[in-house]
């Protein structure tokens, strides 16, 4: 009888202790720096416009094949207020495909699309799947409110060994150069 | 020479009839959408028929169309209750083939993390354990009270509870906090006191040792014949584990003990289990000591991972056995063929010589003590 | 005792109607003790939303269950799965008329008031079996024989230790039992008594570690498996109602009731206080206990009352009769009683410390249950 004495006083000491549960929704737990949510796209408050130019990498790099973009012509590179040649037209996230795995934020190359954390990037319950399927609008909405505050942006993956967009293509000029030879030879 | 005896007693006078239970699908006890036709007799189980499948997701064949980091996200979710371990795999795996060296810095991150997630992974079996066994969920609430904690430290690192894709070919994603040491000794703790509060109620109770001692032993030449693996092959004697066996990574430069049961049964495997908590604590406690500061990704890795032709096997020691990866790359950036050896599936596939002439509770206890994964097991 | 009305039929009407609705609005109070308490002793809080503390949580409860839809399987056997559910229920009821409350406060003071409680109880034995048959549904099958083995094994030791209480007391009227017990109780006396009570009326409500009937990861909820809605929050009643009364009559017969410490005339309020104090005692002992042991298996349940309680509770009646019949003082009693307490609480040690080896095969030739 004496084990089931000591598990008798183990349950009475775990009474005896200060309760670990959190009321959620009335208290939420504070969310680390780190925080993945969904992703969302980053406002350029400098030049009035997204950061994102649709150059379709995040697309591609997708595991699950949630995101679609399409990219135009910028018009404020015509008038001479930005540095962008192209921006993005539409760009459509699925968060019911998306696996939340950050590789879209570890492949992007201008910083444009971040993972959400905050509390809103996870309270998402819709009545309707369709609902969940996000335009640019949007998407933009966190940063150009301003409620996203301070978004994770430590530098990732391949970018820790050394490796810089220029690399890739200066690859890239060698390798149409030597198919050209191929072809000519 | 099989051990067991599948005779019925008695030549009964009356004509009986057996009776099919289907432990369906659905179910409180079956961890997951696992399926057992039973045949009883009363209470005695005379026949076991299990049904796997429920689960089955293509997590080898879709693989075929991903590059090299985009399969981590599928070993995250094939045994979703060590994901560290499983990622940890596939990226040796990946290393090897590609002869990639990561730097001494992600190793240790690697293991440390590894580690901390075997811990996870047998609080919530604890937890899982001793709701089959009957407690009405105590253990259960303070096992997962403790894996909040270590989850909560996870989402400081990598920003996940669970499904992390932290793991890279060459090191990890990005580096660990600047307060890793400190809040890493507070989990440590935080692990050593709450492990008392689960040994106090299951390690001497009387109930617990009369329903577990004793129960479905397996001798250690059976579990080599029946394929078993971890923690219910260390239960019946052998002292065999791959982390000592066949060193992978960095555990060769750390002491740690390798706990082994006597008869095999039931209760062994969940004493065990418990002793390797604290091993593993050990390790980590090493491992941090050592841990030197540095790059956290191997040098010179190009955007697009193309991986030479050849194939590999790479196994690791995961909390429920030996978990596997076989590769094959021709060159591209997209495996060939990727195939996993879970550790669910063939100590699953002994259930049926583990429990035949026992009662319908004691299959419930014994498949507990399996400690199985349905993504494992279906993939 | 006083009479709520001149006529002595309304008196009895009245007083049952008042049992009839207090009980079951205390079942739902006792809902939401229950789950704070085990919330507690899992160091977390219980239902805090519906109400200040969650104290409405009961009232919610019942309301869901009762506007449920009442789904029934079409092969089972209707008079069979429908009447199982009154069979268990109204002899809970009946069973409470005899218990007093206080001095003042019952429904009946009968002179067999101990004989016809315990006779009662075992009627709802039947229901359990019924609705194990009458659901056509295996898992209930196995739970209702589980269920019906189990509760008539532990009537008998349950019969046999209040029996050596009546001995002692010379009476089987509870509020003469209580009345004697106003120096010191019965337990000083019978103490062994008093541990088989409270493993046998453990087993009668179904709880840790005897819940093997309605075990939730086994044979999901056993005999109630088929039934929703309101019948369901009947079987859950009966079992609250029953915790109750058991709780009730251990006090009672063992701990002086309203009586002791403080004598047998004391205030109507001080009484009611005693009862709840005592009865709330061990209402919270069994949640205590249904949160911390796991669950024994049939047989071994078997085992330990056929041949562990079974001899000690013979052993209690032969000490008491023995005490009786030759005159001896009361510490003798003590004496006796507390060694053989002793003795059973060391062979269930023994037991349960070599019973995996000894039993426990993986052959099915071989006997299995057995624990001596």
């Amino acid at each position: 009888m004496l084990g089931i004495l000591k598990a008798l006083k183990t349950t009475l000491q775990a009474a005896a202790r200060k309760p670990v549960t959190v009321q959620y929704p009335k208290e939420k737990k504070e969310l680390p720096h780190r925080s993945r949510g969904f992703p969302v796209l980053l406002w350029d408050f400098d030049k009035d416009e997204p950061f994102c130019t649709g150059c379709q990498v995040c697309a591609r790099a997708c595991p699950v094949d949630c995101i679609t973009v399409t990219m135009k012509d910028n018009p404020k590179k015509a008038a001479g207020k930005s540095k962008r040649k192209k921006i993005v037209e539409h760009f459509y996230l699925d968060y019911a495909r998306c696996m939340r795995c950050d590789i879209c934020v570890e492949v992007c190359n201008f910083d444009a699309i971040v993972m959400n954390n905050t509390w809103e990037g996870v309270e998402l319950s819709t009545y309707d799947r369709q609902d969940l399927v996000l335009d640019k609008d949007a998407l933009l909405k966190q940063s150009r409110t301003g409620e996203l505050k301070d978004p994770f942006r430590e530098p990732m993956g391949v970018a820790h060994s050394g490796w810089s967009p220029k690399e890739e293509e200066e690859e890239k000029a060698e390798e149409t150069e030597a198919s050209k030879e191929g072809d000519e030879g | 020479m099989a051990t067991i005896d599948y005779t019925i007693p008695g030549e009964p006078d009356l004509e009986t009839l057996d009776i099919h239970v289907n432990v369906g699908p659905q179910h409180p006890a079956t961890h997951g959408v696992f399926r057992m036709v039973l045949t009883i007799d009363g209470e005695l189980v005379t026949d076991l028929d299990p049904v796997i499948g429920y689960m089955h997701r293509g997590n080898e064949k879709l693989p075929e169309n991903c590059d090299y980091r985009q399969v981590i996200g599928y070993h995250d979710r094939t045994d979703y209750l060590a994901q560290f371990n499983t990622e940890h795999c596939y990226v040796e795996a990946v290393e090897k083939l590609t002869g990639i060296k990561p730097t001494e810095r992600s190793e240790y991150i690697r293991v440390i993390l590894a580690e901390l997630n075997r811990i996870t992974s047998h609080l919530m079996f604890i937890g899982a354990f001793s709701s089959d066994v009957g407690i009405f969920g105590t253990a259960f609430m303070y096992a997962f009270r403790d894996r909040e904690f270590v989850q909560d430290f996870f989402e400081e690192i990598t920003g996940e509870r669970m499904m992390f894709n932290y793991f890279r070919p060459g090191g990890v994603a990005w580096d660990v906090p600047d307060d890793f040491r400190e809040r890493c000794t507070q989990v440590i703790d935080r692990i050593n006191s709450g492990l008392k509060d689960l040994e106090g109620m299951i390690v001497d109770n009387e109930i617990v040792l009369a329903r577990c001692r004793g129960l479905s032993r397996v001798s250690t030449e059976d579990a080599i014949n029946w394929g078993l693996s971890g923690p219910l092959l260390r239960a019946t004697g052998l002292e065999y584990d791959l982390r000592k066996a066949e060193p992978y990574s960095i555990y060769d430069r750390f002491e740690f003990d390798i706990p082994t049961g006597k008869d095999g049964d039931v209760y062994d495997r969940v004493i065990m289990r418990l002793e390797e908590m604290k091993q593993s604590v050990r390790i980590v406690e090493q491992a941090l000591a050592d841990m030197p500061d540095g790059p956290i990704m191997a040098e010179g890795m190009k955007r697009t991972l193309r991986v030479p032709e050849g194939e590999v096997y790479m196994r690791v020691e995961g909390p429920r056995g030996e978990y596997g990866v076989y590769l094959v790359g021709t060159g591209t950036d997209k495996p060939y063929r990727h195939k996993v050896r879970a550790a669910s599936f063939c100590n699953l596939s002994a259930l049926r010589a583990m429990s035949i002439g026992n009662y319908v509770s004691d299959v419930i206890v014994i498949l507990g003590s399996i400690d199985i994964v349905l993504g494992e097991v279906d993939r | 005792m006083f009479l709520l009305a001149d006529n002595v039929w309304l008196d009895a009407l009245l007083r049952m109607a008042i049992v009839a609705v207090l009980v079951p609005v205390g079942v739902i109070l006792l809902t939401w003790v229950e789950r704070k308490v085990i919330g507690r002793l899992q160091q977390r809080l219980g239902p805090m939303h519906v109400g200040p503390y969650g104290l409405l949580q009961g009232i919610a409860d019942t309301i869901k269950l009762i506007t449920k839809e009442d789904v029934r399987p079409d092969s089972a056997d209707r008079p069979t799965f429908e009447l199982a559910v009154f069979v268990i229920v109204v002899p809970v009821f009946m069973a409470a008329v005899a218990v007093p409350f206080t001095s003042d406060i019952f429904v009946r003071n009968m002179a067999l008031g101990l004989f016809y409680f315990l006779a009662v109880s075992s009627l709802g034995i039947v229901g359990f079996v019924m609705a194990g048959w009458g659901s056509d549904n295996k898992y209930a099958l196995l739970g209702g024989v589980r269920a019906g083995a189990q509760l008539i094994s532990y009537e008998i030791p349950l019969i046999l230790s209040a029996v050596a209480v009546a001995m002692l007391g010379q009476s089987l009227s509870l509020y003469t039992l209580v009345q004697l017990q106003d120096d010191t109780p019965f337990i000083a006396y019978q103490p062994l008594a008093f541990v088989i009570f409270i493993i046998a009326g453990l087993a009668e409500l179904y709880r840790q570690p005897f819940d093997i009937p309605v075990a939730e990861s086994e044979v999901v909820g056993g005999p109630t498996v088929e039934y929703s809605g309101i019948r369901w929050s009947m079987f859950q009643m009966s079992e609250f109602v029953s915790l109750v009364l058991i709780s009730a009559l251990a006090s009672l017969l063992f701990l002086g009731g309203w009586t002791w410490p403080f004598g047998a005339d004391n205030a109507t309020w001080l009484q009611v206080c005693l009862m709840v104090a005592k009865t709330s005692a061990f209402i919270l002992f069994f949640m205590w206990m249904r949160v911390t042991v796991p669950r024994l298996r049939i047989d071994q349940l078997m085992a330990l009352c056929w041949q562990i309680l079974l001899p000690f509770a013979f052993l209690q009646i032969i000490i008491n009769g023995l005490v009786l019949v030759y005159d001896w003082p009361s510490w003798t009693l003590t004496i006796l009683s507390g060694a053989a307490a002793i003795a059973m609480g060391t062979v269930l040690h023994q037991v349960a410390r070599r019973s995996g080896v000894l039993y426990q095969t993986t052959g099915a030739s071989q006997r299995v249950g057995s624990v001596l």
